[in-house]
């Protein structure tokens, strides 16, 4: 066999090897069983517009929200890690650290009950709701933030202090804006995550306003014994997420241009 | 040039040693540059050359010893080092323009920070100073579209738009293509002439020959020796200089 043949070979195995798999599934399969259970067209447009006016709004709520907290306490973790004084340096690291370890879901667990303990008082959803979910992206933005201002060349630093500016304002206004620019794929890509751990936010206690995207699809699935709700609320998913996974890749590739 | 016997020196170092770790790259350098004077320190990579002028605004922390900036020490633990640097332009090899700046913000941002100029007021300064290095067409332009040559002239336009009694150059030319080093130096031969004090390092003999006042040969840390530049170009007293010289020559 020529090197050609051998590879032409190889080929129509992998194919028969796919085609194989999709005819087992195909006829081993109950469809009948599956599209009741899984595809109910009546019950998934039952669904509208509750899905989008209420579960989509609550999951892009609560994720602007613990983002935005994210962001701001994930920039003063990266600046504390950059510090010239050490106990700052180490109690990033250790926050950091604990709450990248942690799996999230504790974490918002811990604050879910933490809080009313602690202070004797409910506090408003809302509110623990960014703490609990923004408390761990900003561990995780911490990280992103700091190799994106390590990422700028000393240079510009150098230059700023060179005309007198202080360190301060050369950070303000030369390396993180910088630092932001380099970061904006990465960052889009913790937003992706961040939208999925909403589903997360249930153990906090949710009212039907307050249902977020997979908790409002779980609820109908107990109601109706029916996991169309899933097939539905992931559809919904991916319509948020995919848009921005496929965002980043433009970014990302523009970003490699520009360098 | 005439120096008056009493006048304050613009740089002034004395003794200055600098350690990174167990390398002593600065032996005890004592160094000066007199107002409007024109000081280019040449010398073979790894001389130290770099660093001297690095710690001259302390961008670089020497291990020991002073630097006076008109008198004023700069070393001291109390010196405001901020307010002495706006007196002391910085060019840089790298020329570490901001990108995410127009022209005009490079030039403009320092002064309105450092300065407290009001903005039309700083931009008059941008406008005068981007006419002085021949650039003033590009002032909305962002560094990445200009040339490497234009890039260096815009990044000495944004020391000068500080208005610095001083200018220190870090090999200004030496990440240039060899085709644009000529109007850098155009520049910096303009500014020596209208009396600005300079100290350059730099590895364009012809340039230090021509525009400098003193030249300093620095090698394994330590000035070898310094002077006229005719004399230490063309007649030099150490061996080393003689060697360096024939290699670059």
């Amino acid at each position: 066999m020529t090197k050609r043949q051998k590879q032409r070979l190889v080929r129509g195995v992998l194919y028969l090897v796919l085609l194989a798999g999709v005819l087992a599934v195909g006829l081993l399969a109950d469809w009948e069983t599956t599209r009741r259970n899984f595809f109910n067209a009546q019950l998934a447009r039952e669904m509208f517009p509750d899905v989008l006016t209420i579960a989509a709004r609550n999951t892009l709520l609560y994720t602007f929200l613990a983002f935005s907290f994210g962001l701001v306490f994930g920039l003063v973790l990266a600046l504390m890690r950059l510090s010239s004084i050490k106990p700052y340096r180490w109690l990033a690291t250790i926050y950091i650290e604990t709450f990248r370890g942690l799996p999230a879901l504790l974490t918002i667990f811990l604050v879910g009950i933490g809080i009313p303990i602690a202070f004797g008082t409910r506090w408003p959803t809302l509110v623990t709701i960014t703490l609990g979910l923004g408390i761990v992206a900003a561990a995780y933005m911490a990280e992103t933030i700091r190799a994106g201002i390590e990422g700028v060349p000393k240079g510009q630093m150098e230059a700023a202090r060179s005309l007198g500016m202080t360190y301060t304002w050369a950070m303000i206004s030369i390396v993180i804006p910088q630092g932001f620019r380099i970061i904006i794929p990465p960052l889009t890509n913790e937003l992706v995550l961040l939208i999925k751990d909403t589903s997360l936010l249930f153990v906090i206690g949710t009212t039907p306003a307050t249902k977020e995207l997979l908790k409002f699809g779980r609820d109908l699935l107990n109601t109706h014994a029916n996991a169309t709700p899933l097939i539905v609320v992931g559809a919904v998913y991916l319509a948020i997420t995919v848009p921005l996974t496929q965002l980043v890749r433009i970014l990302e590739r523009r970003n490699a241009r520009s360098r | 040039m005439a120096t008056p016997a009493n006048e304050v020196p613009a740089i002034e170092v004395r003794n200055l040693h600098k350690s990174f770790g167990d390398l002593e790259v600065l032996k005890g350098i004592d160094f000066s540059v007199m107002p409007g004077e024109v000081v280019c320190v040449i010398g073979p990579s790894g001389s130290g050359k770099s660093t001297l002028l690095r710690c001259v605004n302390r961008l670089e922390e020497s291990s020991s010893g002073q630097v006076l900036i008109e008198g004023d020490d700069i070393t001291h633990p109390d010196a405001d080092v901020d307010a002495l640097r706006s007196r002391i332009g910085m060019v840089f090899q790298a020329f570490n323009l901001f990108p995410h700046l127009s022209v005009l913000r490079n030039l403009t941002i320092a002064q309105q920070r450092v300065r407290r100029r009001r903005r039309a007021e700083a931009r008059d300064v941008a406008e005068r100073t981007l006419e002085r290095v021949g650039l003033s067409d590009k002032i909305d332009a962002y560094p990445s579209h200009l040339s490497g040559g234009q890039q260096q002239r815009v990044a000495i336009a944004r020391a000068l738009s500080m208005e610095p009694d001083m200018m220190l150059f870090d090999e200004p030319t030496s990440a240039l293509d060899p085709e644009l080093v000529g109007e850098v130096l155009a520049v910096m031969r303009d500014l020596a002439r209208e009396g600005m004090t300079m100290m350059v390092v730099t590895h364009e003999m012809g340039f230090a020959k021509e525009v400098g006042d003193r030249v300093v040969f620095m090698d394994d840390g330590a000035v070898v020796e310094e002077g006229p530049p005719q004399q230490i170009l063309t007649d030099p007293q150490h061996e080393r200089t003689r060697r360096f010289l024939q290699m670059v020559g």
